[in-house]
């Protein structure tokens, strides 16, 4: 067997055991495992949750009470899918269940792509809570580039470009078919390239 | 028909440099791709964008509040104590629904001919009497779903208060 092909299977078997590690930590509601995989997809998650809500605060309590869930359904993580999926659909759920508390009848509604960003605060004169974790120079353009940008294509880049997962994983966390992860893909990075060049919103 | 090839070929490129990005491409229209943007220089500056755009949304940092995994995992490991003293009286609950199950289900027989006779002679109605075994039958099940009921409306009022 060549060498490539044993790593690779090395590899595999890593993988396989880390995650039925994790899968009897989860079940067995070990804090040691809890602590772990806190402290690994803290700053994942966080990013995710102010993708979604705009807001430090919210987002700070969400992160909170998405681990809090991962303690208390942890039975229900299949091993079939990627850790961070079920992690960021539980999150996603969490601000859904919230927006309906708030009389909105989905994420989606919100996230209208018609609509416009949703969570963003309407007042001009402020600063958006979203620029204030933001810093530096292309940072700043981004992140006003990300503010005009619908929630759901907002959601469907960071999921796709920094956490580079597939689209059927996309499909599955926004809980929609795969096509439309595509159009609110193509549509966002259509988006995204014209305000990066300086084009209106 | 030159001018209408070299405007189809710009879309197509569009589309491909989009869809490089989104959902991958073949290796014979990267070939194609590659080809085209040596040659077309709108269409290589589209793709630099798109790169320059993503290089961008990719280099975003996000700084997590100092002190928020700990205090997360605090807070996850009280509520992990919480639930661990509430096992012990959960598989109580569950032991005792199922015991009285199974001597529901062992006695019925017995239970039914007892409610029948008292039926009668008190001269209630069949329809009555018979829905009162069936309430007899069913309490263990309504008072596990009434516990359950309970504990979630509990759960809520102390998610709601969180958030």
């Amino acid at each position: 067997m060549p060498a490539f092909e044993r790593l690779t299977a090395l590899f595999s078997t890593l993988m396989a055991d880390d995650r039925q590690t994790l899968v009897r930590g989860l079940r067995q509601r070990d804090p040691e495992v809890l602590d772990r995989l806190i402290e690994q997809y803290q700053y994942r998650l966080f990013r995710y949750l102010m993708f979604l809500t705009g807001d430090r605060e919210r987002a700070e309590d969400f992160f909170q009470e998405t681990w809090v869930r991962v303690l208390e359904r942890g039975q229900q993580y299949d091993i079939r899918f990627k850790f961070e999926a079920w992690l960021f659909t539980i999150a996603r759920n969490l601000v859904i269940d919230w927006q309906r508390q708030k009389k909105m009848h989905s994420l989606d509604a919100l996230m209208d792509e018609n609509e416009g960003p949703g969570f963003e605060p309407s007042d001009e004169t402020q600063e958006s809570p979203l620029s204030l974790v933001l810093h530096g120079e292309v940072q700043d353009q981004m992140q006003t580039v990300l503010a005009q940008l619908p929630v759901a294509n907002r959601e469907v880049l960071l999921l796709r470009f920094q956490e580079e997962l597939q689209l059927d994983e996309i499909a599955k966390i926004q809980a929609t078919p795969i096509s439309t992860v595509k159009s609110r893909l193509y549509r966002g990075l259509a988006d995204l390239k014209r305000l990066m060049a300086g084009g209106a919103a | 028909m030159s001018l209408q090839r070299d405007a189809m070929s710009h879309a197509r490129a569009e589309e491909l440099i989009a869809r490089e990005r989104v959902e991958g491409i073949s290796a014979a229209e990267q070939v194609q791709l590659a080809a085209h943007l040596s040659e077309c220089g709108r269409c290589a500056e589209s793709a630099g964008a798109t790169a320059k755009a993503l290089r961008a949304l990719r280099t975003l940092h996000v700084p997590v509040p100092r002190d928020l995994a700990r205090r997360t995992q605090f807070r996850v490991r009280l509520r992990a104590q919480e639930l661990q003293l509430r096992e012990p009286r959960w598989r109580l609950v569950w032991l005792a629904s199922a015991a009285s199950w199974l001597f529901g289900a062992l006695t019925a027989p017995y239970v039914w001919r007892g409610v029948e006779w008292i039926g009668t002679n008190a001269g209630v109605p069949k329809l009555l009497w018979q829905v009162g075994f069936g309430v007899w039958w069913a309490l263990p099940a309504i008072v596990a779903g009434v516990i359950l009921l309970i504990e979630n409306a509990g759960r809520a009022t102390d998610r709601d208060s969180i958030l």
